[in-house]
């Protein structure tokens, strides 16, 4: 009986949210998989031709996707980087006792709040107009020029601006997780005398790591998915040299109206990234800490 | 010496934070200007603040109406969000068996598919359910709000999971034993704790629906039912924008959510200790 | 413990009701929806217009109150942003929610919604429709031009005269002069329709039969490289790369605000561009000449959009569509907003145009005297600007030693990809 009564409560609490994510996320993905084996262009009066693996066997001799799949990699281990480092400094910062620390977050996490394309066209400007400003005045015109013509520099471009927007929402996160550390571990070790650094490397640190697995997957899944920004700010280029995963399987959707071929990459790609990704959650949530 | 230390940190994070901001200050100075000004030069303030382009902007975007779908849409879906996976991450974190692993990797997993993918069988599969099951999911805010939901399910769960974990099992063990039944341990005891990783849930999903574009634009056709960031689309031609009415729809766009992240703040700053103390 | 056991039943069903309702309360949003519609006058039909031209969305948007005005048949415009129209038109389409009126770009866009597309030959102003503007796919006009439009060398009258670009040697002399003067000669922008879109029309434009060049050339059976319009164009192109700044750092904004300010004296631009250069206070008078790859006098006069009908939808509602742009051809309020309100260069004889502004007054003499050859772009490979030829072009402007022939060179590449 008590056994049959947790297997409905356990119904009762997963079930709905399943229910709506089966319909809306799998399916819709499963759907995706099947249109894979198809040489099709995506209208849905216009003949499907069932083509059985050719276009996963196509994939590996396209020099552009392969090339974007390289770039996406690089983008992503450098945003990441980038991103956890920037935010885990704040996050520590405004949880300090500074005056500032409450103005600050909110700052920090402003730019978050402005989503979508007009973001990149902000920084198209900044790059263009105060870059070239800057390098004009202190003479380091080999460093503060138009990033988004040079081909290396515009996927820095791309990182600097993913940063940008991206810390405040993993400070954010990296907050939550300081603010469910106990006060009295804290204060326990303040009464044993124990340094700044000292606390932060025995206590803050072990303690974060759950917030560390969330921050590391979450900036790895939307680095590996970033569109918006690649769109606005590079649309792939120079050349592109910036075409990032999302924007190629689009390009290959929509622009080249290969339907079937792009989800074919879509999965692939979706395979590779899963299987790292889960491999690093693994990892991290092996060595969380359980209180 | 320490003081001098101190203001020079308050010093550092106030610069920053202001070079963290400063993009904005591009948005908000060429919401005034005109197409010459803004040529002439961008970072220039305004030769007048008039309010015009916000008056226009307003206008066209029609914009009580496209505010108030964006209150509706994105207020509804956050409720269902948060209560749906809050009660959804805890089973399966307490639950030690093989499903609600499965269950819970597939909802990592999916994480990383790019919209862009899943879109067009998306489109066809609501539609099916619209003509086959007679459930008007496309062009209704009802069937955004569903599918806002199906979309958030992941990041959601995922981040109450983790948190989840850090909280002590003896707890609810406890109250078990009391005779509480698993729906009052839930919210009497846990869902109190989870305070901050619930703001931060509604907080994130909060700013992801209410700029969200492409979705929207993809299921609502309906000029009644336009959400604020649908309505913008006017400012956005093929190979040019209208600066500064888009900035100002822009301004418009984000000022609620401004609103709404520094009151939510304030609760993360509540939240501290309450969690683990209770 | 039954008590319990009825608590989560219970509330296993209020959390199904849940999810129902967010599905089921969808009668509201037709409500919401009629609110907003013009209620005064009750008709059964509706329609719908989907369309990527964003600058006209208002105009479009009066003009359909008054259409609803006159017959009561209610118009609602739908709108997304202009670049990812076809996408989302594409989507609508696959899912049943298309529009009862939408637009084609092209025969290719034409050829690939086919089964959508109704056949408009009927229709009692197709007849008007100039000579060789109208939109076919299968002998059947399936597209109702929105109007002409003509792009060249838009240029500032004060510092150029027609016979300084009337052929390579004098386009070059005039961009190394104004190069030495610290003017741009000529200005192109990064967007891939203007760096590199509408120029490379014109050595295909030249051909005497382009849809048949376009075939060879897509059947493998003649390159762009051994082509001489091609050689010639890759020379001007590199005469434009060697005496102008890199286009890839000016937007279409800083392209028309350079010429408005004097900075550059040509700018490569449709007449479309005018609507953004009465933004600026411009002192000079403006006018468009010719491209004169192979010494040619003649402007690229064209269709770029075309007003096209569901044939999908049920049969009153094509009706009713196709009832509209019958209205929107002929009656006197349709064609004052078609030349008046969207600034169009009619595309049909019966409508009259007056008033135009200097470069749409140019686009319309070339194509009355017949001075104009075709844009060779609407029978182009689907997207291969943005896809290929952009990126190509990108390349060659930004490596110093690329040369004209290699860059021809490249966009054979570029058009066997875009092929295959």
């Amino acid at each position: 009986m008590q056994n049959k009564n947790n297997k409905g409560w356990y119904l009762l609490f997963t079930a709905p949210l399943t229910i709506i994510f089966l319909t809306v996320v799998v399916i819709p993905f499963v759907i995706g998989i099947y249109y894979s084996f198809f040489k099709w262009d995506g209208i849905a009066a216009n003949p499907k031709v069932f083509v059985g693996f050719d276009n996963f066997i196509q994939l590996f001799g396209d020099s552009r996707f392969l090339t974007s799949t390289w770039k996406t990699t690089l983008f992503t281990i450098l945003a990441v980087i980038s991103v956890n480092i920037v935010g885990l400094v704040f996050a520590l910062l405004v949880t300090s006792k500074l005056k500032i620390a409450n103005a600050a977050r909110t700052m920090v996490f402003m730019p978050y709040l402005i989503g979508g394309l007009i973001l990149g066209y902000i920084w198209q400007f900044i790059f263009l107009d105060v870059f070239t400003l800057i390098g004009e005045l202190t003479g380091m015109d080999h460093f503060f020029f138009n990033w988004l013509i040079d081909k290396d520099f515009a996927l820095y471009a791309l990182v600097f601006v993913f940063t940008w927007q991206m810390a405040g929402y993993i400070m954010i996160i990296y907050i939550a997780g300081i603010q469910s550390i106990p006060q009295d571990v804290m204060e326990a070790a303040m009464i044993d005398g124990a340094s700044w650094w000292q606390k932060l490397k025995n206590i803050t640190f072990p303690l974060l790591m759950p917030a560390f697995t969330i921050s590391l997957f979450l900036t790895l899944s939307s680095a590996f998915k970033i569109y918006d920004v690649n769109l606005s700010l590079t649309g792939g280029g120079p050349a592109n040299s910036t075409e990032m995963f999302a924007m190629n399987i689009y390009n290959e959707i929509f622009g080249y109206g290969n339907y079937g071929y792009g989800q074919a990459k879509a999965i692939i790609f979706f395979l590779i990234v899963a299987a790292i990704t889960l491999t690093q959650v693994y990892i991290t949530k092996k060595r969380e800490v359980e209180l | 010496m320490k003081k001098f230390y101190r203001v020079l940190k308050e010093l550092l994070l106030l610069i920053t934070a202001l070079f963290f901001l400063s993009p904005i200050y591009i948005i908000i100075v060429n919401s005034f200007k005109n197409r010459q000004e803004l040529y002439e030069n961008v970072l220039a303030p305004p030769t007048e603040f008039s309010f015009q382009y916000y008056i226009e902007a307003m206008d066209k975007m029609n914009f009580l109406n496209a505010l108030a779908n964006s209150l509706y849409i994105t207020i509804i879906s956050v409720l269902i969000i948060v209560v749906l996976s809050s009660m959804t991450a805890w089973m399966l974190a307490r639950t030690d068996n093989k499903l609600s692993k499965i269950i819970f990797m597939v909802f990592i997993a999916t994480m990383l598919i790019p919209f862009q993918t899943l879109m067009m069988p998306l489109m066809q599969f609501m539609s099916t359910i619209t003509n086959s099951l007679h459930i008007p999911m496309i062009n209704t805010r009802e069937g955004l709000i569903f599918m806002h939901i199906g979309f958030s399910t992941s990041i959601s769960v995922f981040l109450y999971h983790g948190f989840v974990k850090s909280i002590p099992i003896t707890l609810e063990e406890a109250a078990t034993i009391d005779g509480a039944s698993k729906f009052g341990v839930f919210w009497r005891i846990i869902f109190p704790i989870l305070k901050p990783i619930t703001v931060t849930v509604m907080i994130l999903n909060v700013i992801n629906i209410w700029n969200d574009y492409l979705l929207p634009s993809l299921t609502l056709t309906d000029k009644g039912l336009r959400t604020i960031p649908l309505s913008t689309f006017y400012f956005f031609g093929q190979f040019t924008i209208q600066w500064n009415l888009a900035m100002a729809g822009l301004m418009l766009t984000i000022i609620p959510v401004v609103i709404f992240y520094v009151l939510a703040q304030k609760h993360i700053i509540k939240g501290i200790g309450e969690g683990a103390v209770k | 413990m039954k008590n319990q056991k009825r608590t989560w039943s219970s509330l296993f069903l209020i959390a199904l009701l849940l999810i129902l309702g967010a599905c089921s309360g969808g009668n509201d949003g037709a409500t919401g929806n009629e609110k907003n519609g013009d209620s005064g006058k009750a008709s059964d039909q509706k329609i719908t217009i989907f369309q990527s031209k964003v600058e006209i969305t208002d105009q479009l948007e009066a003009l359909a109150e008054e259409y609803t005005a006159e017959t009561g048949v209610e118009v609602e415009v739908w709108g997304t942003t202009g670049d990812d129209y076809f996408e989302q038109l594409q989507i609508r389409m696959n899912s049943d929610q298309g529009p009862s009126i939408f637009s084609l770009q092209n025969v290719t866009e034409a050829e690939k919604m086919k089964s959508y597309v109704a056949d408009l030959s009927a229709e009692s102003y197709a007849k008007d429709i100039a000579p060789g503007m109208e939109l076919k796919v299968d002998d059947q006009i399936v597209g109702i031009p929105y109007g002409v439009e003509g792009f060249g060398l838009v240029y500032n009258k004060d510092l150029v005269k027609p016979e300084d670009v009337a052929d390579y040697d004098s386009f070059v002399s005039t961009l190394e002069k104004f190069k030495g003067e610290g003017i741009t000669g000529l200005g192109l922008s990064k967007e891939a329709y203007f760096l590199i879109g509408h120029i490379s029309n014109y050595p295909f434009s030249l051909q005497s039969d382009h849809y048949e060049f376009i075939d060879k050339l897509t059947s493998g059976e003649t390159t762009m490289a051994e082509t001489k319009e091609f050689q010639e164009f890759g020379k001007f192109m590199e005469a434009i790369k060697a005496n102008t700044p890199s286009p890839l750092d000016v937007t279409y904004d800083k392209e028309v605000g350079d010429f408005a300010a004097g900075k550059s004296a040509m700018i490569h631009q449709g007449n479309w561009a005018y609507g953004m250069l009465s933004d600026f206070d411009v002192d000079f008078e403006v006018g468009m000449l010719p491209f004169p790859l192979m010494g040619t006098d003649k402007l690229a006069v064209g269709v770029g959009n075309n007003w096209a009908v569901n044939g999908k939808k049920d049969e009153a509602e094509t009706q009713a569509a196709k009832d509209f742009l019958n209205w929107m051809f002929t009656s006197e309020t349709g064609q004052k907003y078609i030349v008046e309100e969207f600034g169009f260069v009619p595309a049909l004889t019966s409508i009259e145009a007056n008033d135009l502004d200097p470069l749409s007054q140019d686009v319309l003499n070339a194509s009355n005297s017949g001075q104009t050859i075709p844009w060779a772009q609407n029978y182009y490979p689907a997207n291969i600007v943005p896809n290929d030829f952009g990126p190509k072009a990108e390349e060659f402007f930004l490596s110093k030693d690329m040369t004209g022939e290699e860059f021809i060179e490249s966009l054979d590449d570029a058009w066997k990809n875009a092929v295959k």
